[in-house]
């Protein structure tokens, strides 16, 4: 069969960048709307390229909002949370792969079970439970939690290392390397590129969390990057700084962003790999 | 499996072997903050949930007082709730539009479309990003005097639709944003369900003299349905919670409750008018809604859900 462009695929090929223009429009407007002078915005018909180009907003967002503390806050969360999980995770993933311990199918049924019940049934228990601990209004109920566990990660990983080979754990206790060392010198090396693709899951999930700071917290010294931009919100839209709202938007994406930039690679192609299939 | 296989081991010797026990003893250990984070963070919460339905209890006054079913035949006359529900029930509506444009999307990829890596990275682009940065950019986009969609559907008609004041509309613009933001994610699944379908089946099928229509119909759609099962049912869990939106685009649930969800009703019933107890009444029948859609999901999944040879 000879192979020639044909015409289905030019009309798929159309099909696909219309709907990478409809993907993009949003944040090309959202970076337009941040470099205008603010009377700029109500121009009809709506000003694609600013004139002038300006920056302003991009330094007033430090002082306008409460965005710096939010971003602090929001790293001192992501970066406990990431190491602490990965590591909890992983291990249990190794425990439920490669171990046998008594319990072990009922308290993989159990985990099973905390995927179907919603958020919100747990939430105004936990809030009186941090209440009484006295975690309302600190960054505890956001970090502990979530470095615990999490269970999706630990059945992508689970999956993950169930295809490694068992021999390995054989081979390192014959040397007389301990349960511990075998997971953490042999089985999470060689789960790197499955660790890279969930932290970048993870980090997306805990940067982007605005459910868990909204009702736990209240005071400003303690909101996280998502509350505080969702601060800049005013539901009377004429009265909202709105280039300044951009801006702090462009600004609580751009983190995620660029991490997803620099990994796409293993972000796809580990979940091609490991095949979910649900 | 392993349950089994260590019990017909205690069978045959008596009691387990030092390095079994150690074995155990090691993946117990390794589980233990998975265990922790259960009971203290899932069960406790879970039963203080249902417990807390049946005591007319608020944050202000620390005494309980149980109320019996009181909080439940409340709940059937709120006719606020049942607007909640209504709201909840609409935003199932992005689920077949998004799904169908990710299997377009996954299956042109899958053909190898020129520049298919860099549409890819554009599709997931919406997924990564925050969803507050999100509602904050479609506050703006879908500005009913001044928005960018305003003013290209007034090209066509004289009175575009007036988005945040509406609740029609505002829950039409939440459909369009969530089914916006998922199409990449959820093509993620279908491009690996399709790499997973072994080529010979096609080979074969062509040899029977299948077109390629026939190809996608009969061979395709069957053997990636545990896919679309699983993003059913995921996607189920996650729009029936839909909060962020409601809260953003409606502070107060819309003009006549409009627009409010079931999620958004109890966080306001909890932390705005203290009604904990309510609030919990509401959580447990809401999750107990969502468990038999989930249950019914798996019933009916025999009837079309392909297993495997």
């Amino acid at each position: 069969m000879k192979k020639k462009i044909s015409p289905v695929r030019i009309i798929i090929f159309i099909i696909l960048l219309i709907g990478a223009i409809t993907m993009i429009v949003p944040f090309a407007w959202m970076l337009s709307t941040s470099l205008k002078e603010a009377n700029l915005v109500y121009t009809i018909p709506p000003q694609w390229i600013p004139q002038p180009v300006d920056w302003k907003n991009y330094v007033e967002i430090w002082t306008a909002s409460n965005l710096l503390t939010g971003i602090k806050n929001s790293c001192i969360i992501s970066v406990s949370v990431l190491v602490f999980c990965t590591f909890t995770s992983s291990m249990a993933a190794f425990a439920f792969s490669k171990l046998s311990f008594p319990f072990k199918n009922a308290i993989f049924v159990m985990l099973l079970t905390t995927i179907m019940v919603p958020l919100v049934v747990l939430l105004v228990p936990l809030f009186v439970i941090y209440t009484k601990i006295g975690w309302i209004d600190t960054l505890l109920p956001m970090i502990v939690p979530a470095s615990m566990c999490n269970i999706n990660i630990i059945f992508f990983l689970r999956q993950y290392m169930t295809g490694l080979p068992k021999e390995l754990l054989d081979a390192a206790k014959i040397d007389g390397c301990g349960y511990f060392s075998a997971y953490w010198r042999i089985y999470l090396p060689l789960c790197k590129p499955a660790i890279v693709a969930n932290v970048i899951m993870l980090f997306m999930i805990t940067w982007n969390d605005y459910f868990g700071p909204l009702v736990f917290t209240h005071s400003e010294s303690k909101q996280n990057i998502q509350v505080a931009i969702a601060m800049l919100n005013s539901h009377y839209i004429q009265q909202t700084d709105i280039p300044l709202m951009m801006a702090a938007s462009l600004i609580a994406i751009l983190p995620v962003l660029i991490l997803f930039i620099i990994c796409q690679k293993y972000f796809t192609e580990t979940f091609v790999m490991t095949g979910i299939k649900g | 499996m392993d349950c089994m296989n260590a019990r017909s081991k205690d069978k045959k010797g008596k009691g387990k072997s030092k390095l079994e026990r150690r074995e155990g003893l090691a993946g117990l250990l390794f589980v233990s903050p998975t265990i922790i984070y259960f009971i203290v963070f899932f069960l406790l919460p879970l039963v203080v949930c249902v417990y807390a339905s049946f005591t007319n209890w608020n944050i202000l006054s620390p005494n309980r007082i149980f109320v019996g079913t009181l909080n439940y035949e409340k709940l059937f006359m709120d006719p606020k709730f049942w607007k909640a529900l209504k709201n909840t029930l609409f935003m199932l509506i992005p689920i077949p539009i998004y799904i169908t444009f990710a299997l377009l999307f996954a299956y042109a990829c899958h053909k190898n479309i020129l520049g298919q890596k860099v549409f890819r990275a554009i599709y997931y682009l919406p997924y990564i990003s925050s969803i507050v940065a999100l509602t904050l950019i479609w506050m703006w986009l879908f500005n009913s005097q001044y928005g960018l969609v305003n003013s290209f559907l007034s090209l066509f008609v004289d009175n575009p639709p007036s988005w945040l004041s509406d609740p029609f509309w505002t829950k039409w613009m939440i459909v369009i944003m969530i089914s916006w933001k998922l199409i990449g994610f959820t093509s993620i699944y279908y491009i690996a369900a399709l790499k997973s379908i072994p080529k010979s089946y096609y080979e074969a099928a062509q040899i029977d003299g299948a077109g390629p229509r026939q190809q996608f119909f009969k061979i395709t759609l069957p053997l990636i349905t545990p896919t679309t099962f699983y993003l059913l049912v995921i996607g189920m869990i996650g729009s029936l919670q839909t909060f962020v939106e409601v809260q953003m685009f409606a502070p107060d649930g819309g003009r006549g409750y409009g627009v409010g969800t079931i999620v958004f009703y109890i966080w306001q019933k909890a932390f705005s008018s203290s009604q904990m107890g309510y609030a919990c009444a509401i959580a447990t029948v809401f999750g107990l809604f969502i468990l038999v859609v989930t249950v019914v999901q798996f019933t009916v999944s025999r009837k079309w859900v392909f297993e495997g040879d």
